[in-house]
């Protein structure tokens, strides 16, 4: 007579398994491949950021401190060439809808798009952006480290203050895999930051929801370039290497970084099948292939 | 022997008569279930609560008001994390841990106070666009050992529950109960506000590194009197470890428990086990077989309640 009442004990017990079921899929070792490493495959250059992909899986980078512009690491070929020059100082590039570019200029304080003919419309002038993220519906936003500031640019252009104060260092930004959150790194301090994506593009409901590991004797993980992974997890660059956050916000396993000393500043999913993570390291680039894919909205 | 001690070895001697799976030598005693003649408490859902404390969050939460409730007393309150939703219409409802039917049971019997519960889900944030999931808070509200959760109890929900039942703000008269991350809540609850909270069950308590809670065994290390001295030098400091040694602990937990990148769930109780021995505080271990699921917990609940309770009448 009692079996309604013990059903739902199980019906709960098993939501909770279900949670920790979760929980016990975040090892590294359901994404790293021993006998695929982290090797260089761009040299040479100065300081390497704005790590981006498009649909094939082209890798687009920047050389923020001595290049010209933008670069591209061709998907197919391996070859790196320059595919938009005259652009020095580029921190973050990101897709947006209908294979538009999207770029933070912080040498120039503006966010610019540049259409596939090459022509380059400004959004906003007189911000310090560092890094950007596009959604599926087109709204940019983008990190102002220095001001504790993330803008929003709507899709028909309109510029506001999305958030103001609570990161102390705004750099990395990503979004959740089904565009209803965003995320931010903190440079100055150990969390992660998540916000509700309202309809309008506003941001509501700031949680540190994910905590990065410090180095010892540091209060600063550095954390730096986001992106996320198609079942959802969250990567950030920090000190200590790329650290892996599931989507619940726990920390599921840091990947050491390609160099011992250096920083990492930027990561992204690329290759034809979204399926090789590459990281931005200082005057390199290092990528090694993964069990997982990156989550590519556009 | 203890009844726990006597029960938990009909258990496991029945386990090996049947060679039954693990977990199913655990089943729900009279205690936990509908009793002939025993009165029956409200089952009371609430409406969403909207936190400002965990600003953007929404969550299910119900409270049980037993029938022996009189308004001009106060109120014990035990609060459940993962309460989820009450069904008020099923008459068979007894929530996590059949509680419902515990309570109206031991209190019946005089053996448990006039207790309130209430049964509070874990946060989510609603996604702006209705097609899509709510993120969970629930990782952040309760893996995180910090006063937070513990604020949002105090400052958020008990006033709420106190604008319609008397409660009870004796510290003694509260405890708290969750099973995994919900079981480390209910310790970090306690711990971070002693005057506040004094009795606490743990069922497969993550006392791992999911946000540092694995922490806990060394600083109830140094509450042993002998040891306290280098952390709690102020007066301040005194008054809160003399408030924390008064916690009373009930944990539970399966040798079949988790083991992953977070840690190792059974060692982990075991630590904390070894920990509050070390340091001389009032508690409960009870190590099954049991895998990462409540069920040997609900089976133990009315001895837990009764242990737990044992000094308020």
């Amino acid at each position: 007579m009692h079996i309604h009442t013990i059903f739902r004990v199980l019906f709960i017990l098993a939501i909770l398994s279900k949670n920790q079921a979760i929980a016990q899929d975040t090892s590294l070792h359901d994404y790293l491949i021993d006998s695929e490493p982290w090797k260089e495959v761009v040299g040479g250059q100065t300081f390497t950021d704005g790590l981006c992909t498009d649909s094939a899986g082209n890798l687009f980078f920047t050389d923020v401190k001595n290049g010209k512009g933008v670069y591209k690491l061709d998907a197919a070929t391996g070859q790196v060439s320059l595919v938009h020059d005259n652009l020095p100082g580029i921190s973050g590039l990101q897709f947006g809808p209908g294979g538009i570019l999207y770029a933070t200029h912080n040498k120039e304080q503006r966010v610019i798009s540049i259409d596939k003919d090459g022509k380059i419309d400004v959004l906003v002038t007189g911000v310090k952006c560092n890094d950007l993220v596009v959604t599926k519906k087109g709204f940019v936003y983008f990190t102002e480290t220095p001001t504790k500031r993330i803008h929003c640019i709507t899709p028909d252009q309109q510029h506001r203050i999305a958030d103001e104060g609570h990161v102390t260092k705004p750099n990395g930004i990503s979004i959740s895999i089904d565009e209803q959150t965003l995320a931010v790194s903190d440079y100055g301090g150990k969390h992660v930051w998540t916000w509700r994506i309202e309809a309008d593009g506003a941001l509501t409901a700031a949680s540190p929801y994910m905590t990065m590991e410090l180095l010892t004797g540091k209060v600063e993980a550095a954390g730096d370039g986001m992106t996320t992974e198609e079942k959802g997890r969250y990567f950030v660059t920090t000190d200590l290497g790329v650290q892996i956050f599931d989507p619940m916000g726990r920390l599921s396993g840091i990947i050491a970084k390609p160099v011992a000393t250096g920083k990492i500043v930027s990561v992204e999913f690329a290759g034809k099948d979204h399926d090789i993570l590459f990281v931005a390291a200082e005057d390199k680039i290092f990528s090694r292939k993964l069990k997982v894919k990156g989550y590519f909205g556009h | 022997m203890k009844p726990f001690s006597l029960l938990f070895l009909a258990l496991t001697s029945l386990a090996t008569l049947t060679a039954a799976p693990q977990d199913d030598q655990y089943v729900l005693g009279p205690d936990s279930l509908p009793k002939e003649g025993v009165p029956h408490g409200k089952v009371i859902a609430m409406d969403p609560w909207r936190s400002k404390i965990f600003d953007g969050t929404v969550r299910d939460w119900w409270i049980y008001v037993p029938a022996q409730y009189d308004a001009s007393k106060p109120a014990c309150t035990m609060v459940f994390q993962d309460g989820g939703k009450a069904n008020v219409k099923d008459s068979k409802f007894g929530g996590s841990n059949n509680a419902v039917w515990v309570f109206d049971n031991l209190i019946h019997a005089g053996q448990m106070p006039v207790t309130i519960g209430i049964f509070i889900s874990p946060g989510s944030f609603p996604a702006a666009d209705a097609k899509e999931k709510p993120r969970s808070n629930r990782s952040f509200e309760y893996d995180t050992p910090d006063a937070l959760y513990s604020r949002f109890l105090l400052e958020e929900i008990l006033p709420e529950v106190s604008k319609t039942y008397k409660l009870s703000d004796n510290p003694e008269h509260r405890a708290i109960c969750g099973a995994s991350s919900g079981g480390i809540c209910a310790f970090t609850v306690a711990w971070e506000k002693p005057d506040a909270f004094r009795k606490v069950v743990s069922h497969i308590g993550s006392f791992t590194n999911i946000r540092g809670g694995y922490g806990y065994p060394s600083k109830i290390r140094q509450t042993k009197l002998e040891n306290s001295l280098q952390t709690y030098n102020t007066p301040e400091l005194k008054a809160v470890l003399e408030s924390r040694r008064k916690i009373r602990v009930f944990l539970q937990d399966g040798t079949g428990d988790i083991d992953n990148q977070f840690g190792n769930w059974p060692l982990a109780n075991q630590d904390m086990a070894a920990a509050l021995k070390f340091a001389g505080w009032d508690y409960q271990f009870v190590l099954g077989e049991g895998t990462h699921n409540g069920k040997h917990g609900a089976s133990l609940f009315p001895d837990t309640m009764r242990w737990l309770w044992r000094d308020v009448k």
